[in-house]
């Protein structure tokens, strides 16, 4: 797991802890776990939800590290400007990841669907809550390997990346169509973009 | 050679930032301009709008000047019409000997005393321009005395820095022909940004003629004190590009409100209930507050390109007191310092024209003339600016 | 109330001023392998009305986001957009390791009053450093701003301080004689136009540029010419015939006083 501090964000929102878990196998029933636990009622219901307080996101629609710290960062930038589009701040990473303003559309792409993977866990929270706490408890959730963010870029889906931001016909990745490499780093850089302006997008 | 360069100089109008030098602390240099050997007289005549101006400035030996008069008619139209060029040249053909005896009196000196006779050579309306430009030639002839035509933007930017003893400001001249941000550079006054399409002046005196606004004393006055009563600001384009700006745009944006189903043309409810209203006075105060911040915009622009920290605004909408205020507000906030006017020099005026004709008369530049003529289209930046370094 | 955002820019390194906007240096978490970015804050404006300063200063932070955007899809190398808070006017771009161009070409480097005249010797060994021979780099110019405006992007304030080198050793080349990449910089001025009248005035303001700061440019400004040319393809007949007409009359029309 990784740990990185907000410097600038009010205490409870300036701590943020991912990982990324490959060969998960019960993605099915966490999905089915997350959809309850949104309308459980009472005592156990606070319960389950803080239990799966974390955004579960498809690691194969994330080009890199930099594209979720900035999904991350602007979501958090809305909580703290009262500026939520989606009911929780993580929820709203989830949001900040897809090119449109459809939230389901955001879910159903972006979040755990049962066909997942490989899922990239982040729990945004203050310094209160020890990174060993955080560690457990997402390792209580998910079933899977946890990975380095290093193996990232082995489980980016290109296509479905180039086909959800609308890239096919850009003159961007006609110019690079010889070197994959470059390919995915234009790709990237478009996405990472994209992704920070989201909220001036028109 | 009155405008030598003037082949080329449609090639240099272009400004961009990077033509302006850098601001050269402890470098000026010697201004070509020498102290009088004796004191120079000039009378200066203006009609290039619907005022006719005359005055009398005065050089003395020790660098200073001095106005001796300054008389000014206006010819004043009824609420709802403009100025048409036909009658406003009728007007300064009746006021013309009216203003320039009452000018000459209240100096106290004779045709026969003044060096040299300035006119307004352009740019302006055409046939209000001939008819003064026709009043000088007559003058020249009858009292022997040589003509200088002058450049009526140049006549505001020399007649503002004497008066308020501005060094190297960027010039914003606005008036009802004219919305140009200047700054000096290489003895020409050198056009920064401008309007790409009507004047800020003619964008505020259309607009009163829409409102019915009086024309007395002037409708751009009116619109002001309108404004101090509106409330509500109502979005309308703000159209700057780069260093220009546009109001043509926002002109018919600010009409379009009074055609609004909340448009209430005596500025009161109809009942109790009638709260969501928009009145002329909330017009006039959203268009001041959105074509002022636009000229406040371009100018800093101006002054953060060039280093310049003074700011000098002529022409007739250079009297309106908020333009003054956002203007100072903006130095204030880049330690500037802002040299406005009062009407007296602000409005167009005859003073003025005496002013920048007698600096270039004394760096031996003459009108012969065969060449006084005038015209309508008169770039400031065409002008060669002998008598500054 | 403070804002998230205002923090930052304390926390920030002051690069620049300008009228528009104050320019910082930041970083936006505490992990030292996240890069360094470049904050642009276009400031209140005290003379404009507070209500008109919102709108107006949200909808530039999101025109000049949306712009680099355009140009990042387009394959123009701009800098990548990082963080976004238009209530708060903040911009925040990829911080590009490098050089501008004007203080790589003669007559560039003397921006600066204290700067001796001996300035040429200076650019030459900058360029050196960046292994580029000068006509290689025109090129460059030429072509970025022409797949600028092929994809009706208008800069509005091109100048050789708003292009820049990126540095060798931050740049990894998948050219085999190039070890540099040219990125356009600053869309503060921006705006979206197909007009042939405003692609010709972009170049226009670029060549005065270059006259004005650059000794003997013609030949160089020459080379962007033949570049943007070539990569303009059947678009550059009409915007080159515009350019001419541009020339002639500078870049504002003559007017009625």
């Amino acid at each position: 797991m990784e740990s990185y501090q907000l410097l600038h964000f009010p205490p409870h929102l300036s701590c943020v802890h991912a990982a990324l878990y490959t060969n998960v196998s019960d993605s099915d029933s966490l999905r089915k776990r997350l959809v309850a636990a949104s309308t459980a009622e009472g005592p156990a219901g606070e319960r389950e939800r803080d239990a799966v307080n974390f955004s579960f996101i498809e690691a194969r629609l994330i080009t890199s590290v930099k594209h979720l710290r900035t999904a991350v960062y602007q979501a958090v930038l809305a909580e703290t400007q009262g500026a939520l589009r989606t009911k929780t701040v993580h929820s709203e990473i989830i949001w900040a990841l897809n090119p449109t303003n459809n939230i389901s559309e955001a879910m159903r792409r972006y979040g755990v669907s049962d066909t997942s993977t490989a899922l990239v866990v982040v729990r945004v929270c203050g310094p209160d809550l020890s990174t060993e706490t955080v560690e457990r408890d997402m390792d209580a959730v998910v079933k899977g390997t946890k990975v380095p963010f290093t193996e990232l870029q082995q489980l980016t889906d290109w296509a479905a990346v180039k086909k959800y931001h609308k890239l096919g016909g850009e003159a961007a990745i006609r110019d690079a169509k010889d070197d994959i490499e470059h390919e995915h780093a234009i790709v990237d850089g478009i996405v990472v973009s994209s992704v920070a302006m989201k909220s001036v997008s028109g | 050679m009155p405008f030598p360069n003037r082949a080329s100089s449609s090639l240099n109008s272009i400004i961009h930032p990077t033509d302006l030098p850098a601001p050269m602390p402890g470098r000026l240099r010697q201004t070509p301009l020498k102290n009088p050997d004796r004191p120079y007289l000039a009378i200066g005549l203006e009609g290039s709008a619907n005022k006719f101006g005359a005055g009398v400035i005065k050089h003395l030996e020790d660098g200073s000047t001095s106005v001796l008069s300054n008389v000014r008619h206006t010819y004043i139209t009824p609420p709802g019409e403009g100025f048409q060029p036909r009658d406003t040249a009728l007007h300064h053909r009746e006021w013309a000997l009216k203003v320039i005896n009452e000018c000459l009196d209240k100096a106290n000196v004779s045709m026969h005393d003044v060096d040299c006779i300035c006119f307004t050579k352009g740019p302006g309306m055409g046939a209000p321009l001939q008819s003064v430009a026709l009043i000088a030639r007559t003058l020249s002839l009858l009292f022997n005395k040589p003509l200088i035509g002058v450049n009526h933007c140049v006549g505001h930017i020399e007649m503002g820095r004497d008066v308020t003893g501005a060094q190297n400001p960027v010039v914003l001249y606005v008036s009802g022909g004219n919305t140009q941000v200047i700054a000096y550079s290489r003895q020409c006054y050198r056009i920064f940004g401008e309007t790409l399409d009507i004047a800020v002046g003619n964008c505020l005196d259309r607009f009163a003629r829409v409102i019915d606004l009086s024309n007395d004393p002037a409708p751009g006055y009116n619109i002001e004190q309108e404004a101090k009563k509106g409330k509500r600001l109502l979005p309308l384009p703000y159209a700057t590009k780069g260093m220009d700006v546009s109001f043509s745009g926002i002109l018919t944006a600010v009409e379009a409100y009074t055609f609004d189903k909340r448009f209430r043309k005596d500025g009161q409810p109809k009942d109790a209930n009638d709260q969501d209203i928009i009145t002329p006075a909330d017009l006039c105060f959203s268009l001041q507050e959105t074509i002022y911040a636009m000229l406040v915009e371009i100018t800093e622009r101006a002054m953060a390109h060039i280093g310049s920290k003074e700011i000098l605004i002529v022409g007739g909408v250079g009297c309106n007191e908020r333009l003054q205020e956002m203007m100072r507000i903006m130095a204030e906030e880049r330690e500037g310092k802002v040299f406005a006017m009062d009407e007296r020099f602000c409005i167009d005026n005859g003073i003025m024209i005496a002013q920048a004709g007698l600096l270039s008369f004394r760096m031996g530049f003459e009108t012969p003339l065969a060449k006084s003529t005038t015209t309508q289209r008169f770039r400031t930046d065409e002008v060669h600016v002998s008598w500054r370094a | 109330m403070t804002s998230a955002s205002l923090d930052l820019i304390l926390a920030s390194t002051l690069i620049s001023q300008g009228a528009e906007a104050k320019v910082y240096k930041a970083k936006l978490s505490s992990d030292p392998s996240d890069s360094e970015i470049l904050l642009k804050h276009r400031f209140r404006k005290g003379y404009r009305h507070p209500t008109l300063d919102g709108s107006l200063t949200r909808a530039r932070v999101a025109g000049e986001a949306r712009a680099l955007l355009k140009c990042l899809r387009a394959g123009v190398n701009v800098p990548g957009v990082r963080m976004v808070d238009a209530a708060e006017g903040v911009l925040g771009i990829e911080w590009i390791h490098g050089q501008s161009v004007r203080k790589l070409l003669p007559g560039g480097a003397g921006e600066d009053e204290d700067a001796s005249g001996d300035s040429e010797p200076e650019a030459a060994d900058a360029l050196r450093e960046y292994d580029i021979p000068v006509d290689a780099l025109m090129q460059l110019i030429g072509q970025e701003i022409a797949k600028m405006h092929l994809a009706d992007v208008i800069h509005g304030d091109l100048t050789t301080s708003n292009m820049m080198l990126r540095h060798p050793s931050s740049f990894k080349s998948r050219h085999p004689t190039l070890s540099t990449e040219l990125v356009l910089i600053d869309f503060g001025l921006s705006f979206h136009s197909s007009l042939v009248e405003d692609k010709a005035v972009d170049l226009y303001v670029l060549e005065r540029a270059f006259s004005s700061t650059h000794p003997d440019s013609e030949p160089l400004f020459a080379s962007v010419l033949r570049a943007y040319e070539q990569r303009m393809g059947k678009d550059w007949a009409a915007i080159g015939r515009r350019l001419e007409d541009v020339r002639m009359r500078g870049r504002k029309r003559s007017m009625v006083g």
